[in-house]
């Protein structure tokens, strides 16, 4: 009896593993060569076209660009905070579970509804940020030749501004992010035995630092491998804030164009199904990638650590 | 002695600075938090003149479009919090939307429990030819993440003609590899003699997934379910693809942006109850078992 009830157990997950997760992809590689556009009957062989678009065409640029910025910012920022916040809060013991609580609350905050606040703070009159900016006019902080410069004439327009907006998203993106990192290193910092700190001091390492570098973070290597490329990959969705800020085309400039919001933008408002899954399968490439990398580095650091 | 002194008074320095970096740190994150309970208390001018502190004045305020609807002014004086709440409530049908919230978020994990428990039984405790091959396929699904897959699942859904149902908002969930894995490892630490005397007493593979591995699984599964159920309440990308136009079937996170989307000045305060209120749940269930929350939450980084 047992030789034929496998097969009901892992029937179903496994039709439901091709249908939602590989033919889509299958899919996707397929349309990604044609003009496919939802509604229209037939479709052309294009070849590489779309992807000769994706790396050539200006606007692409800008959203290689947008995503590259947003990642190299939120995942150095939140993975630093998160250790930060962790190695301070690990230290404190017992009195730091408050501050975990607080940091851990932008986690479980739906993100569309936070993302909509923070844009009210940083509206330009009456949000929270350059009203508190407009107060320190007239103090020391003037001797800042950009806060002078904001006082003279106006503070940025922070998400509306060109030149501001991307740093604005990602201060976003750090914000709501780092708690679940500080949370998987406290997990980490616990799992180190105390009695290696001991033998450390013995061996002449008093200093603070001498403690981290020779024993805290080599212990947390493979925490810090696992917490990178989570880090990566969540970043490299963002979506919910851009699509909530900048409905059409991708902020100002399109310097928020970031991929997640091409392939909406290009698939489902503009019905390009084409260039959308081109998108789609370089967009995957990356997160793949960097996910195999991980699982390498991990199962090369498992021999010594 | 001094020394000592000193000692002590250096480890006091030490967690004084370390207490005022993280007040700091606690400020900016509780910011938006601030924000946003403020601003769901007060009547609109205040908003727009930045006064009133956090609470507002509290004063009766005039609702235009209550005098606009050709009441007499004085009939249409009403408290900022009762206005801001109950014109979340009027304005859309934020109860549906919650109650679709509940639906799917409940129907996704019932089913991705129903899926990957008995395969990740059978993956775990089961010897069948090609065991290695699907243990392996559930490896390299870990690596495809749902969202980036969209446009195709979007396509297909449409060709069913499934857009616009709770189908459309289900389906891609229905299957967690990331369960079968998780359940996977748990299972392998249940002891075959367990099993073994299941068989005997002549129960089928069947109800020993459900009685005898299901009850020994619950703490894993309520990990896996506060993972599963956080990410779809708050799910945003996912429902604005397949629900275009039907307002009956908008999640909370929909209704939120809807309500931004044409909110102006005077809808500050309402569009801000609204988002309390679509927040507020799991914040409450996340501070009643803050440990269980962090656990299933961080679930995909344990080892």
């Amino acid at each position: 009896m047992q030789s034929r009830a496998h097969l009901w157990f892992i029937g179903p997950a496994m039709a439901l593993m091709f249908i939602v997760l590989l033919i889509p992809i299958l899919i996707a590689v397929g349309l990604s060569l044609t003009d496919y556009s939802l509604g229209n009957q037939g479709a052309e062989f294009v070849g590489l076209e779309n992807y000769e678009r994706i790396f050539t065409r200006s606007t692409y640029e800008k959203m290689f660009v947008a995503t590259f910025r947003y990642v190299f910012v939120v995942v150095p920022l939140t993975v630093g905070l998160g250790l930060g916040a962790a190695l301070l809060i690990h230290s404190l013991g017992r009195f730091g579970d408050l501050y975990k609580t607080i940091y851990f609350l932008p986690v479980m905050a739906a993100l569309i509804a936070m993302a909509i606040v923070w844009e009210f703070a940083f509206h330009p009159t009456i949000g929270i940020i350059n009203s508190t900016l407009e107060k320190g006019c007239g103090t020391f902080l003037e001797a800042w030749p950009w806060y002078a410069k904001g006082c003279e004439r106006t503070f940025p327009l922070w998400l509306n501004d060109r030149d501001y907006a991307i740093w604005t998203v990602s201060f976003i993106g750090v914000w709501q992010g780092f708690g679940f990192n500080m949370v998987l290193y406290l997990a980490g910092l616990t799992s180190i035995p105390p009695q290696l700190y001991d033998a450390a001091e013995m061996d002449g390492a008093t200093r603070g630092w001498d403690r981290f570098r020779l024993v805290t973070w080599p212990l947390l290597g493979p925490t810090t491998v696992f917490v990178v490329t989570i880090s990566f990959i969540r970043s490299f969705q963002v979506f919910d804030m851009v699509e909530a800020f900048y409905p059409q085309g991708g902020g100002p400039s399109k310097s928020v164009f970031v991929m997640m919001f091409a392939i909406y933008e290009k698939g489902i408002q503009q019905n390009l199904m084409g260039i959308g899954a081109a998108i789609t399968v370089v967009f995957l490439a990356f997160v793949m990638v960097l996910t195999v990398i991980q699982r390498w580095l991990v199962e090369r650091r498992t021999h010594y650590v | 002695m001094s020394e000592a002194r000193a000692q002590s008074f250096r480890f006091n320095t030490g967690a004084a600075t370390t207490h005022a970096i993280l007040i700091v740190g606690a400020l900016i994150v509780l910011l938006p938090f601030y924000t946003m309970i403020s601003l769901s208390l007060k009547a609109p001018h205040e908003i727009m003149q930045q006064t009133g502190g956090f609470i507002g004045a509290q004063e009766a305020f005039r609702d235009d479009y209550c005098v606009k609807l050709g009441n007499a002014a004085e009939n249409c004086m009403v408290n900022p919090i009762i206005y801001n709440y109950s014109t979340a409530f009027e304005k859309a049908p934020l109860v549906r939307y919650l109650l679709n919230g509940l639906i799917v978020t409940v129907s996704i994990f019932v089913i991705q429990v129903l899926v990957a428990l008995p395969c990740a039984y059978a993956l775990a405790k089961l010897r069948f030819w090609g065991r290695e091959a699907v243990f392996a396929l559930v490896l390299f699904c870990l690596l495809i993440p749902v969202h980036a897959i969209a446009l195709p699942l979007y396509i297909m859904l449409a060709k069913a003609g499934l857009t616009n149902t709770y189908a459309a908002l289900i389906i891609p969930w229905t299957i967690s590899v990331f369960g079968i894995f998780l359940m996977r490892q748990f299972f392998m630490t249940v002891p075959d003699d367990l099993i073994d005397a299941a068989r005997m007493d002549g129960m089928t593979e069947f109800a020993i997934i459900w009685r005898v591995m299901l009850p020994t699984a619950i703490p894993a599964l309520m990990a896996f379910g506060i993972f599963s159920v956080v990410a779809h309440w708050n799910d945003y990308f996912w429902p604005r693809i397949v629900i275009t136009g039907n307002r009956d079937l908008f999640t909370p996170p929909l209704g939120l942006r809807e309500f931004k989307g044409d909110a102006d000045g005077d809808n500050f305060g309402p569009m801000m109850a609204t988002a309390c209120i679509i927040v507020t749940p799991l914040i409450v269930c996340f501070l009643l078992a803050q440990r269980r929350f962090i656990e299933g939450i961080t679930l995909s980084g344990m080892k």
